[in-house]
């Protein structure tokens, strides 16, 4: 024990592949340290290599860390991590673009020559060629994507850590040993792409299922392109802004709408293979199951439909989190989606998708955050700390220890209540914990009739609906 | 916040305050009860279009009378009717408690029978709304009359300012109409306080008699499915986005008129004379700061994308900024009545706003600290990507070289255009016209003038609230003639 936190203490990445429950059996003195030695650490280091740090960092007078409560001041928006502005996706300035990450990240960039890039695409593919980086992006259907500046040897590290996890969760071995016994793979989502999920394929395909031909994808040839994710939501946006916004609007980007059509034909062909081979070839069998709770309902509702359940081995596990999304997805929907699976073993995540750790469900119904992920509750209105006390609520904001070549410390949108600072959780984890329950801010705003004057609707193209399902 | 607000129904004249069903407000959490309109729903539309008769015992001079007097009756310091809702609104509105107390202590001024008057001339015609106008022209051996009529209508109002409440009242009122106020969350008191006025006032009038104001939840099923039937209603008016709309549409169908009052959003044109002297640049950042700041940006009219000519090479952005930075302290000397920081400002968009702060290349913030508003000057000719979300006084300041590019950035999703100088408006209102602009004004003027209420920035709905009848007389011997 006092090896591992030695360990943390000289490097928080060393978590990622530690033997995952020794995580929680520190002393809440031990966590405090190693947090505010971790976060020491990675601000000297991260400062002066990050422009958009060392920028938020000078604005804000902050030069040392004496609390972990002076990290507040310079925890990123959620925002940052897409403060450019679409123009440069809009008129093809893919030079500045890659500038503006440059901003944002301890690898240097101002080798790579973006000039000529078309599409967002083609930009990942650029910097997947010719750096460390394998930059992901989120799914954002506002059309605008977050890029997140993490390395090949990070992607690696966060799938291992995600198969210590799995191993260690409900004690040491308690779980599978996914690197030694290999197990079919089964992602009901995209086998290519560049955002998170598929960020992490490569690397489960070799690390847990051995082979390509012992995993499973739903789409397991159309790439999950970041120009069609945001193509709905970059349509909108300049049409909001009249002619002139489709003036500006790349034509590269109208191309591909098109395409997107040709998309969406093969899409009933895909889904069915996938539920015919998932059953022919691995039916029965011990697997592996990763995937967002929505995609999983709907899944499994297809699935029940025709007449389908207890597909696979009851040793089976499953990898899920994610929210509703906003769906309406039945108050059973978990229970649903297992009855179809058929087994029960199920880790469920709360995790932002800028960072390596993520927070898992224990017994309790509450969300264990790692020690190496330091958490902060700030007063919604004014953006203050508020006390660490259990039964706190407020904004949450997470700094993860573990990415070395960005400053994973961000404010999210969040509503959260936290606990483990009196008492630790029934569980008998230690640590800080935070309640089922969690949602966004903007969902609390909406879903009443408050009606106001003010507004843009916007003109509904049902061509491209079915863009914010597959962004889901 | 544990008071618990009532929220009467009220239904032609009777008042029901029974506390069947619980609601939650929104932002500070308010809470209200309210009777279950379900019981009430045979009551509260108007069995028979005959019973609009009553309406057309009282001249519409006399009508005007009981409006006026009901202004007089909005007096806050003795209104108690008025005192709740304003109580409630400062819960619920987005706008500070100094502005709506001179909101709610001038109410009188929309009852000024006089301005009524010329409301009711300019909307549908005072001589269209009393009695049959005779037509000009048309076929020989044919002539004809016109009148408008009152209708069975449901309002679904907006609850952003009591204005909203007031209007619909006055145009029920002089249309001779049939209305049911379906109020909203964030509003649910003023249009009752109204109605229980005048019911106070005149119980047994035709105008209080032809007056109901309910609340019930927006999309409820079992209630709409009831009230929005053709054998009950003949017209609705909708204020708000896809959301409040999207539910009603299902009930449409040949006899229900749907009269949308579309969300806008609304901006501001600024020529290069902006720039001619430092004088005219404070002028100008006076002005433009009134149309972002006033009524905290909570109206359709306030001002949010600022298109300036103030060119984009280096001194033209030194001169955006330089206007950025007047009109943000501009923004801090607003009165108190007119215009504070926002008690509840936009997370969302303060993320927004904390996210581009680190991006100096792109954009100058004057302000955003907190809540005391902000002028953000893009360093090109953009918008913010987050230009739909500007609110709680935040504008943004949009360099540019041509004209045309601020002419054709607006669209059918614009409302009014704040324009400085004024000959520009004169040689631009054409083009923004076709683009989709209503509503031209002087820049300041957006939301702090108000000339024409009753045309509702240019939607006209009044004269989309009257069903318009036609007389025509035929000549007995060209009729005669015709059938051979």
């Amino acid at each position: 024990m006092s090896d591992f936190f030695q360990r943390l203490l000289d490097d928080p990445t060393s978590f990622h592949n530690a033997v995952y429950s020794d995580g929680f059996k520190l002393t809440r003195e031990q966590i405090d340290q190693l947090q505010l030695q971790g976060v020491r650490k990675r601000f000297s280091e991260m400062r002066p290599l990050i422009p958009m740090l060392d920028k938020l960092a000078k604005e804000q007078g902050v030069d040392s860390i004496d609390t972990l409560e002076d990290v507040v001041p310079i925890l990123f928006p959620h925002t940052v991590y897409k403060s450019y502005p679409l123009s440069y996706l809009e008129k093809s300035r893919f030079e500045k673009l890659t500038r503006w990450l440059n901003g944002l990240t301890t690898v240097d960039l101002s080798g790579v020559d973006a000039s000529g890039v078309q599409l967002i695409d083609e930009w990942l593919d650029l910097l997947d060629r010719e750096t460390p980086l394998l930059v992901s992006h989120t799914s954002g259907t506002t059309g605008k994507l977050s890029f997140i500046p993490r390395t090949k040897e990070q992607w690696r590290q966060t799938v291992v850590h995600s198969g210590c996890m799995l191993r260690h969760w409900w004690g040491e071995n308690s779980g599978p040993d996914m690197f030694t016994e290999h197990r079919p793979l089964i992602i009901p989502g995209y086998r290519r792409g560049g955002s998170a999920t598929q960020r992490a394929n490569d690397y489960m395909i070799e690390l847990f299922a051995g082979s390509e031909d012992n995993a499973l994808f739903m789409y397991p040839n159309a790439r999950f392109s970041a120009d069609v994710v945001s193509l709905a939501g970059r349509l909108r946006a300049a049409e909001a802004r009249g002619e002139q916004g489709m003036l500006e609007i790349s034509p590269a980007l109208l191309k591909r709408r098109d395409e997107l059509m040709e998309l969406e034909k093969t899409r009933g062909q895909d889904l069915q293979n996938f539920f015919d081979t998932a059953r022919t070839k691995f039916g029965g069998k011990d697997v592996y199951i990763a995937g967002v709770w929505t995609l999983l309902y709907d899944w499994a509702e297809a699935g029940l439909a025709e007449g389908h359940s207890d597909i696979f081995g009851a040793g089976s596990v499953l990898f899920s989190g994610g929210g509703k999304k906003g769906k309406a997805l039945p108050d059973d929907y978990r229970e649903t989606i297992k009855g179809f699976l058929g087994f029960e073993t199920a880790y469920e995540m709360y995790a932002i998708s800028e960072q390596m750790g993520y927070s898992i469900m224990c017994e309790e119904g509450h969300y264990h955050i790692p020690p190496v992920i330091v958490p902060f509750l700030l007063d919604p209105a004014t953006g203050e700390p508020l006390p660490r006390r259990d039964g706190t609520t407020g904004r949450m904001a997470l700094l993860d220890l573990m990415p070395q070549t960005y400053w994973a410390g961000l404010i999210t949108g969040d509503e959260v209540t936290w606990g483990g600072f009196d008492q630790p959780c029934g569980c008998g984890r230690t640590g800080t914990y935070v309640h089922d329950g969690i949602r966004r801010y903007s969902e609390k705003e909406g879903g009443d009739d408050r009606i106001v004057c003010a507004g843009a609707p916007e003109a509904h193209d049902q061509a491209l609906a079915f863009l914010t399902e597959l962004s889901q | 916040m544990d008071k618990k607000y009532q929220v009467p129904l009220i239904i032609r004249g009777k008042v029901i305050t029974d506390a069947d069903l619980d609601f939650g407000g929104r932002r500070g959490g308010v809470a209200f009860t309210s009777p279950d309109v379900g019981k009430y729903l045979n009551e509260l539309t108007l069995s028979a279009p005959s019973k609009m008769a009553d309406l057309y015992s009282v001249s519409l001079d006399e009508i005007l009378d009981l409006l006026a007097e009901l202004g007089n009756r909005l007096n806050f310091d003795t209104n108690p009717y008025l005192q709740d809702a304003f109580e409630l609104s400062c819960f619920t509105s987005g706008l500070s408690e100094s502005i709506l107390r001179y909101q709610y202590e001038n109410m009188g001024f929309f009852f000024d029978r006089d301005e009524m008057a010329m409301m009711v001339e300019r909307s549908c015609g005072f001589d269209y709304l009393e009695g049959w106008v005779e037509q000009p022209g048309g076929m020989p051996g044919l002539t004809a009359r016109t009148r408008a009529f009152g209708s069975r209508a449901v309002h679904v109002i907006a609850g952003n300012a009591p204005i909203v409440s007031i209007l619909t009242v006055i145009r029920n009122a002089y249309t001779r109409s049939d209305g049911i106020i379906k109020t909203p969350s964030n509003d649910p008191l003023t249009a009752a306080a109204l109605a229980r006025t005048l019911i106070d006032m005149a119980p047994d009038h035709p105008v209080t008699r032809h007056l109901s104001v309910a609340y019930w939840k927006g999309g409820d099923d079992q209630i709409e499915s009831q009230i929005y039937d053709p054998r009950r209603i003949e017209k609705i008016i909708a204020w708000g986005g896809f959301d409040s709309i999207k539910h009603i549409t299902k009930y449409l169908q040949p006899g229900i008129d749907l009269i949308t009052q579309d969300p806008k959003l609304s901006g501001t044109i600024i020529g290069k004379e902006a720039f001619a002297d430092e004088a005219t640049t404070r002028h100008v950042a006076k002005r433009l700061a009134l149309d972002i700041g006033a009524a905290n940006q909570e109206g359709c009219v306030s001002a949010r994308v600022i298109y300036v000519q103030s060119g984009t090479d280096d001194e033209g952005l030194e001169r955006a900024n330089r206007l950025g930075e007047l009109t943000f302290e501009a923004l801090q000397h607003i009165p108190e009545h007119i215009s504070t920081p926002h008690k509840s400002f936009d997370m969302g968009l303060k993320a927004e706003i904390d996210g581009i702060r680190l991006m100096d290349e792109e954009y100058r913030i004057f302000g955003g600290r907190t809540n005391e508003g902000a002028v953000i000057v893009s360093q090109e000719d953009t918008p913010v990507d987050f230009s739909r979300m500007l609110a709680c006084r935040v504008g943004n300041i949009v360099p540019i070289d041509d004209l045309q590019t601020a002419v054709r950035s607006v669209n059918a999703y614009t409302q009014t255009i704040g324009i400085f100088p004024e000959h520009l408006k004169e040689e631009l209102r054409d083009q923004l016209a076709f683009q989709g602009a209503q509503r031209l004004v002087s820049l300041g003027g957006a939301a702090t003038m108000q000339h024409n209420m009753e045309k509702q920035d240019a939607i006209e709905p009044v004269r989309r609230m009257v069903k318009w009848v036609t007389d025509e007389v035929g000549d007995p011997a060209t009729l005669a003639s015709l059938a051979g």
